[in-house]
């Protein structure tokens, strides 16, 4: 049933709803209230231009035709025939020789010779080829970028959460290094909300796999809070050789954050 | 003019309605939360990949990252 009580140190409001009784607000629960806000102008987020590496790969060859004087080798040639004699008769003697065939052969033995021919070479010569791939990298930086809270003592509050209202602009769009178009960004053009982490940019290889990742944390940690930015980037290959990423020198991005920071506690 | 404090059998509101029984106000509690506060990084990137850390503790990774970020559970809240 719907209720007030108050009884030494406790204070404790219940609504029914329906049959169930819930509790709307129990000075035994730890509750939330906001110790601190902090206002954070042009917050400067900078990731830096990824870099490439030509790497040699093979050599490739290229075909050549020439006119060259080369030796050519003539086989020796037996070479066989039929020799007719012919009939003859002898007037004085009266005599008569029939005709005949025989067998002969000569023999041309073999020799060298010179000519002119068009010589193909299908590897005439060579030259390199090189592959160029996007450098891997880990960036990481952190900074301080506000004081948390303090007690009457100058102590800072250990903060239980952190809420962080946020605006913030692309200053410099940063492009996909294969392609001339930015990279997308997740940073919306309105007011938002985090705690912890953000998105920021991302890319994914044409099989789909994530291959670079920016992004940025906003939490507590001693008496600052601190603001911690990562990049993330696997080596890629360009897929053809010969051929640089175009637009490696524009991948760099910045952005500008108006921060509106609520620090909370649940317990004093 | 603000009421200080003002009892009925179906409402309380007090502090100017700054405490009132008709809304609902958020608690840290052991068990049976509605949603979590988060209070830390709850991303990492690395090998080109993303790890993501669900205010209940749990990473989903995309396949990719290669890391050992951990994260911390978030604060379970009641509404």
């Amino acid at each position: 049933m719907s209720g007030f009580t108050a009884s030494s140190s406790r204070i404790r409001v219940v609504e029914t709803i329906g049959s169930v009784d819930e509790t709307v607000f129990d000075t035994d629960d730890d509750m939330p209230h906001i110790v601190g806000t902090t206002y954070l102008a042009s917050v400067a987020v900078d990731f830096d231009n990824l870099t490439q590496t030509v790497s040699y790969v093979g050599d490739s060859c290229i075909a050549t035709e020439s006119l060259e004087r080369v030796n050519v080798y003539n086989p020796s040639v037996w070479s066989a025939f039929f020799v007719w004699t012919p009939s003859s008769y002898d007037w004085y003697y009266d005599t008569y020789t029939a005709g005949f065939m025989s067998f002969d052969r000569t023999y041309t033995p073999g020799f060298m010779s010179h000519e002119w021919e068009w010589v193909y070479d299908p590897c005439g010569y060579t030259i390199p080829y090189f592959e160029y791939s996007v450098d891997a990298e880990e960036y990481s930086s952190v900074t301080n970028i506000a004081d948390l809270p303090t007690d009457e003592d100058g102590t800072a509050l250990d903060v239980d959460f952190v809420i962080v209202q946020a605006t913030g602009i692309r200053t410099t769009g940063g492009k996909d290094a294969r392609f001339d178009q930015s990279l997308p960004t997740t940073v919306p053009t309105k007011t938002f909300s985090f705690q912890g982490s953000l998105l920021l940019e991302s890319s994914g290889e044409a099989s789909g796999g994530s291959w670079f990742r920016r992004i940025m944390s906003v939490y507590p940690s001693g008496s600052k809070l601190k603001l911690k930015v990562q990049e993330s980037v696997k080596s890629l290959s360009r897929g053809a050789y010969d051929s640089a990423f175009p637009h490696i020198g524009e991948t760099r991005s910045t952005y500008s954050f108006n921060l509106k920071v609520f620090f909370g506690k649940f317990r004093q | 003019m603000a009421i200080v404090l003002k009892i009925t059998p179906t409402r309380f509101r007090a502090s100017d309605s700054k405490l009132d029984s008709q809304r609902r106000y958020i608690r840290k509690v052991s068990s049976g939360e509605d949603l979590r506060f988060v209070n830390g990084q709850n991303m990492d990137v690395s090998g080109g990949g993303l790890r993501y850390v669900q205010p209940t503790g749990t990473a989903v990774d995309d396949g990719v990252y290669d890391g050992s970020f951990i994260g911390t559970t978030g604060t379970r809240i009641k509404v």
